[in-house]
């Protein structure tokens, strides 16, 4: 761990009752880092941020902002992290600027002080102009901004933001990751977790990819699409489905660097290389495996969780350990 | 100390101003109240006013045609006791079938003469009546044996000429006397329909104030004050005295309205008066939490909550006094708060009680207090638990 290191999650699992829905998750986030937590749906990624921010206990391992746990002290914790869910939570019978003293009230700040913070926060998110008016009459861009505002007042150590660019139009999207990438400069370490892939690609300094609550890459986003690009991948429709005993079967004969994901008629298959892929196809067609079409996907980072985004929707759903 | 005390000046600031967001609906909150209690003090008695004497609407089926029977029906028709209609049977009937009458009494055929025979054989009168109307069955039962009697004692004892003015009048007078006259205090049926009617808004305000929590909840922002500084028994606290301080206001602004308008009184103990007031705040935020800590969402916890507090506004005797109510449902409401606070304030407004005779009411309204507040923040402790290690709440 480097001594600008803001967080440091260690071994951490999330259970939700028998579900485990995070398993042994670890990184780092440094001060002026913007981390992105990619995934599909149920991997993980806003349990990781719930447990973060305090609202789930993890059943192990621990979290840590500037080296301070949450169990110890609870409330020195919470004065280093800001929050931004995906809903935007907020009263919307007040106005902005009472919002505003409301969440900066809870985090210890005082007037002059929060009067000048909330200048400070509505402009950064250009709403200074509507500060006293009441948060009904906001489009649904503008109360994610005032979200965002909120979060920022105690200007957090760890900043964390679950899908914030869901539903936003991509001139609000832009605007959003202009504002955090002026956060970054001023030392702030920023968490999110996307399913944009490009988002995290433009604007993250490193992503960490989750599936079914494992981190199974982190890194540049350059050097991990570098890693993906070393790697062959094709997508194939096949012509019949595959008993789950015979696709086990399947994975076991063709080898532990070979990688076959089945999804009722869909096959992605991944190996090292274009001479492991072409061995693994053969062994397939070997056994009986017949595909009715195929295609190669572009070297981007969804082929690192490509399989898993291929999952249908009922799978999501079962696989999903997120609560309502 | 100082910075928790900021923190809870923050929350109880922030629950004023959601308070004061809907201006019409605070406004409500104060009116409706009041509206309530005239409503219910005009219905009743109106304080001042000397009680008129209730009149029994009464039907007259004359088919005896007799002048006997004829002159029972006058003097019927001339007492102030009574509000006579004459009727056909069939009218009568027909009348007291759609309660138009409770009560109708046929005089038939042959009665007068049955009257004058004097022998073994009595006269037969019939009285027609609703059978939810028991009481002015009764009562024309008695209008009419004192008007027959006079008018038969007169044709008797005429002959015999006995029949002096006086000889035939009741023998004695009678004074009314309601029991609180006698030890000073008139009762004021405006004292209890604002105290009830005080005491049953104060229960659906401390509903309103824990639908607030699970609307919180629903939004997400309850998840976001979890992750601020703030500590769980720190947003209690701070809902509690805010939802309590508000019902402060309204017993006030309630009490000060009967006391202009509608000549309501603090004849008891003032100091008694006061304790009760904070009292039943209390009592009104530990409703609060109790919704919160227990309803599910928003919607079933609000048609629960007013299913029970008027089902106990109606057997705590807030809307009717105690002792209009069946024994059984007296002794039911021991058991609920409201019970013990109506007789506090019944006691304090119109019977004039002194502040050691109201204590134990208070007393049992606090315990009632104590024990919610346990009970919902245990629950609030509990479900916060559950929720931070991932476990579904039911």
């Amino acid at each position: 761990m480097t001594t600008d290191c803001q967080l440091s999650v260690e071994a951490v699992s999330i259970r939700y009752g028998t579900v485990l829905a995070v398993r042994e998750l670890s990184f780092v986030v440094r001060a002026g880092e913007m981390y992105a937590l990619l995934g599909p749906n149920g991997s993980g990624k806003s349990s990781t941020l719930g447990a973060i921010a305090g609202n789930l206990l993890p059943a192990e391992g621990s979290i840590r902002v500037r080296g301070i746990c949450r169990r110890e002290k609870p409330a020195e914790y919470a004065r280093l992290v800001g929050v931004v869910y995906q809903e935007p939570a907020l009263y919307e019978e007040l106005t902005a600027r009472q919002n505003l003293e409301l969440f900066g009230g809870l985090y210890g700040l005082r007037n002059p002080m929060l009067r000048r913070r909330i200048v400070d926060a509505l402009n950064r998110v250009r709403l200074a102009e509507r500060a006293d008016e009441r948060l009904a009459g906001f489009s649904g861009g503008m109360l994610r901004r005032i979200n965002l505002a909120c979060a920022l007042l105690h200007t957090p150590a760890v900043l964390l933001l679950d899908e914030p660019t869901v539903a936003l139009d991509p001139e609000s999207r832009d605007a959003l990751f202009a504002t955090l990438a002026r956060l970054r400069e001023s030392g702030c370490a920023i968490v999110l977790t996307t399913h944009h892939l490009e988002e995290a690609e433009m604007w993250c300094d490193r992503v960490g990819i989750l599936r079914e609550g494992k981190l199974i890459a982190e890194g540049r986003p350059a050097d991990l699409l570098r890693q993906t690009s070393d790697r062959s991948i094709i997508h194939g429709q096949l012509r019949e489905t595959i008993p789950g005993d015979d696709a086990d079967a399947l994975r076991k004969s063709l080898g532990p660097t070979v990688e076959l994901r089945i999804s009722g008629r869909r096959l992605t298959l991944s190996a090292a290389d274009g001479a492991g892929l072409g061995r693994a196809l053969a062994r397939l067609h070997e056994r009986g495996v017949m595909l009715e079409s195929f295609r190669t996907p572009p070297p981007r980072m969804e082929c690192l969780f490509d399989g898993a985004s291929d999952l249908s929707a009922d799978n999501h759903r079962e696989n999903s350990c997120t609560p309502a | 100390m100082y910075p928790r005390l900021n923190l809870l000046v923050v929350l109880i600031r922030n629950d004023f101003r959601l308070f004061l967001a809907d201006r019409r609906a605070a406004l409500l909150c104060f009116l409706v109240p009041i509206v309530l209690a005239s409503v219910f003090t005009s219905i009743f008695e109106r304080p001042g006013r000397p009680t008129q004497s209730a009149r029994l609407d009464l039907l007259v089926v004359a088919e005896d045609t007799d002048p006997l029977c004829a002159g029972i029906i006058d003097d019927l028709i001339a007492t102030d006791r009574a509000d006579v209609r004459r009727a056909t049977r069939a009218e009568a009937e027909a009348e007291i079938a759609k309660r138009g009458s409770g009560v109708a009494v046929v005089f038939p055929v042959g009665f007068s003469a049955a009257c004058r025979a004097r022998d073994s054989q009595k006269p037969g009168l019939e009285l027609l009546f609703h059978p939810a109307s028991p009481i002015e069955s009764q009562w024309a039962e008695g209008l009419l044996t004192e008007l027959v009697m006079k008018k038969l004692a007169k044709q008797w004892l005429e002959p015999m000429g006995l029949a002096g003015g006086a000889l035939l009048e009741r023998p004695f007078d009678m004074q009314h006397h309601s029991v609180p006259e006698r030890i000073g205090h008139p009762f004021n049926s405006a004292s209890h329909a604002f105290a009830g009617m005080t005491l049953q808004y104060l229960l659906f305000w401390g509903m309103e104030s824990g639908l607030v929590f699970l609307r919180e909840r629903q939004r997400g922002i309850w998840k976001r004050l979890r992750t601020s500084p703030v500590l769980l028994r720190d947003i209690l606290l701070a809902r509690s005295i805010s939802t309590a301080t508000i019902a402060v206001v309204q017993v006030l602004v309630t009490f000060s309205f009967g006391m202009l308008f509608f000549d309501v009184r603090i004849t008891g103990s003032f100091a008694g008066f006061v304790l009760l007031v904070l009292a039943i705040c209390l009592l009104s935020s530990a409703t609060g939490l109790m919704v919160a800590a227990f309803g599910e969402t928003e919607a079933r916890a609000r048609n629960i909550s007013i299913l029970v507090i008027l089902a106990v506004s109606m057997i705590g005797g807030l809307w009717l006094p105690a002792f209009l109510l069946p024994r059984w449902i007296q002794d039911v409401s021991l058991l609920m708060p409201v019970s013990w606070a109506m007789r506090a304030l019944d006691g304090v407004t119109w019977q004039g009680r002194g502040l050691a005779s109201m204590l134990p009411a208070v007393a049992m309204v606090l315990v009632f207090v104590a024990t919610f507040l346990v009970l919902a923040a245990g629950r609030f402790y509990w479900s916060e638990s559950r929720r931070r290690r991932g476990i579904r709440i039911c």
